[in-house]
């Protein structure tokens, strides 16, 4: 009888001992498989929270003015605008840096006011992924106005504005923010380039860090050897506070990751090898007899392990199907800016397939060596 | 066939050290059936397995089929006994998820193949079991389940089958049963030891010996008819 058959039968004679160890796997594998996607849409969500905060590296011209830039929010000098390309075009960079968003900025009158007008491009991301364009793109002819200059300009969403002499279509009118965007007007780079009478011309390229460093890591020191490297013309600056809540926020994620799959781990390997333990010892007569008919300590030892490797394999089924099932079911309540985002992940079900039946053998590999080491004299002996 | 010169075995327990074997010496030749009797706690399981190549003596010499059984490495005493040693236990032992049929076949060492089938489905019928043959273990009388151990030890036509306590869960026309089947097996030319605890084995043995606090002790000598 081959050992396959063997271990088949003595699986459906010992259901129970069966469905428990392939419970507990598929459990784990449940488990694991929640906290793989939820974490997965945890990142996402914190990614897609922690960009709405906006922007945290600000690339200027390095001779810029620093006292005129914080007094004025933009630098009285200006970049070539093809430098977004250039910079995107360096090797690696974006391990550093991403969402690269050229934007031309300054002081410009509407309204007899003193208003900010934004020009802003579209972000270039690093290559091949699937990452949505930070902030809004803004066709041409088109603007977004902050409150209060909406509110000067009595302008609404539809309505048409005259700006330096050209008329604009007010795209959007952004909430009240509180922030000196209140009184910004955005339009296509372009757009503002004209405008400014700058063709051509940025003074700043707006961007993500990658790194997920806090700031006692001091991330700028490593974001500034990039772009010395990259850009020597251009400075970074890094606003702290986003850059630092973005990591950390990352980080946690990651740590919840981390503590999660450890202990999820852990706890299936006591469970597969506490039961198989149990399984030795209630086939300790079987297992004596397969020595008093010659059988070797390697048939013996596959007997477990490879019972726990086939179990191992209908718990990573079960257990992907169970926890894609919980993920899909309850992570869209948890979840809800990314809740689409949420699906099945395939590749995690040949892992699966692939990983369970190999961890459950190691789980049971010590109970095995226990059934191996077993003196058949003990069980066999009738006096 | 079987060589045992001063064999010794000693157990160390909370009670301390106990002589399962003393002094063993003897020798059976091929064909022969040898029963010893023995109170319980006398060595009879020891000696039993010593000799299967399953526990290793303190001392002394064991040779069956021209093996050094305790020279050898366990797998290579796994690979003598799976070719020329047949067991047979008190409880049977047998492998509660399998069939009688497979219970039976579980006995070969290599791979089975029809012709192997065809003598074990033959075997079955000889001991009465064929309409048992696809039923478990747990559904057989005490007296089938030592028939399907005992068909398991013959199967493989060893050179030598060791019974301890055969007869001790059955009742007397069953254990007068498997008895015919030993005896019958010794004359095909098989070497057969028996140990039991009564005088059972003793009309069916060519010599019987007495087993007493681990001492061997061999009580006479006579010629079976075959």
């Amino acid at each position: 009888m081959t050992l396959l058959a063997l271990i088949w039968k003595e699986l459906w004679h010992l259901r129970v001992n069966a469905f428990l160890v392939a419970a507990g796997l598929a459990l784990a594998v449940a488990l694991l498989t929640v906290v793989r996607l939820t974490t997965a849409a945890a990142e996402r969500e914190t990614r897609r929270v922690m960009r709405d905060l906006g922007f945290n590296l600000r690339i200027i011209p390095r001779d810029t003015d620093m006292d005129a830039f914080w007094a004025s929010g933009h630098s009285d000098k200006t970049l070539p605008a093809d430098t977004v390309q250039k910079l995107a075009a360096q090797h690696g960079l974006f391990v550093t840096f991403n969402h690269l968003t050229p934007a031309l900025e300054r002081r410009f009158p509407v309204a007899g006011r003193d208003a900010i007008l934004s020009g802003i491009g579209p972000s270039v991301i690093g290559p091949g992924e699937k990452k949505q364009p930070m902030g809004f793109l803004i066709a041409k002819g088109s603007v977004y106005l902050g409150s209060e200059i909406a509110a000067s300009l009595g302008a609404k969403p539809k309505s048409r504005i005259e700006l330096a002499g050209r008329s604009f279509t007010v795209e959007r009118v952004l909430a009240e923010s509180g922030s000196d965007d209140d009184i910004r007007l955005y339009t296509a780079l372009e757009d503002a380039q004209s405008l400014l009478g700058l063709p051509g011309r940025i003074n700043e390229i707006k961007a993500i860090d990658c790194l997920c460093l806090t700031a006692d890591q001091d991330p700028l020191s490593q974001l500034r050897a990039v772009l010395e490297k990259a850009l020597p013309e251009a400075k970074v600056l890094q606003l702290r506070s986003l850059a630092d809540a973005r990591a950390k926020q990352r980080q946690m994620a990651e740590r919840y990751a981390a503590f999660a799959t450890p202990v999820v781990l852990l706890g299936g390997a006591l469970w597969v090898g506490l039961l198989t333990v149990l399984n030795v010892r209630e086939r300790r007569a079987e297992i004596g007899l397969w020595r008093a008919l010659g059988r070797g300590s390697g048939r013996i030892a596959t007997l477990f392990l490879g019972k726990a490797a086939l179990l191992g394999l209908v718990g990573a089924g079960l257990g992907y199907a169970l926890g894609t099932a919980l993920a899909l079911r309850f992570g869209p309540d948890i979840f809800k800016v990314t809740a689409k985002a949420l699906e099945p992940d395939i590749a995690l079900l040949g892992w699966a397939a692939l990983l369970t039946p190999v961890f459950a053998a190691v789980s049971a590999f010590l109970p095995a060596m226990l059934a191996v080491a077993q003196d058949p004299a003990d069980s066999l002996r009738a006096d | 066939m079987i060589t045992c010169e001063q064999v010794n075995r000693t157990f160390h327990g909370p009670g301390g050290e106990v002589r399962g074997l003393c002094d063993v010496s003897f020798t059976v030749t091929r064909g022969e059936f040898v029963a010893v009797q023995g109170a319980s706690g006398s060595g009879k399981s020891t000696l039993l397995l010593t000799l299967g190549g399953m526990l290793r003596p303190s001392s002394g010499r064991v040779a069956v089929n021209g093996h050094e059984l305790y020279g050898l490495s366990a797998a290579e005493r796994g690979r003598v006994r799976a070719a020329g040693i047949g067991f047979v236990f008190q409880l049977f032992h047998l492998v509660p998820y399998l069939t009688v049929l497979d219970n039976v076949l579980a006995g070969l060492p290599g791979s089975v193949d029809s012709a192997a089938r065809a003598r074990a489905a033959a075997l079955l019928d000889e001991f009465g079991l064929s309409h048992r043959a696809a039923h478990k273990p747990a559904t057989l009388s005490a007296g089938e389940r030592q028939r399907t151990a005992l068909a398991r030890a013959i199967l493989k036509q060893p050179a030598v089958i060791l019974a301890d306590e055969p007869t001790g869960n059955l009742d007397p026309e069953n254990a007068a049963s498997v008895f015919r089947h030993l005896a019958a097996y010794r004359r095909q030319g098989g070497t057969v030891m028996v140990v039991t605890h009564g005088p059972d084995a003793a009309p069916h043995a060519d010599r019987t010996f007495r087993l007493e606090q681990g001492r061997l002790t061999e009580l006479q000598t006579q010629p079976v008819s075959r």
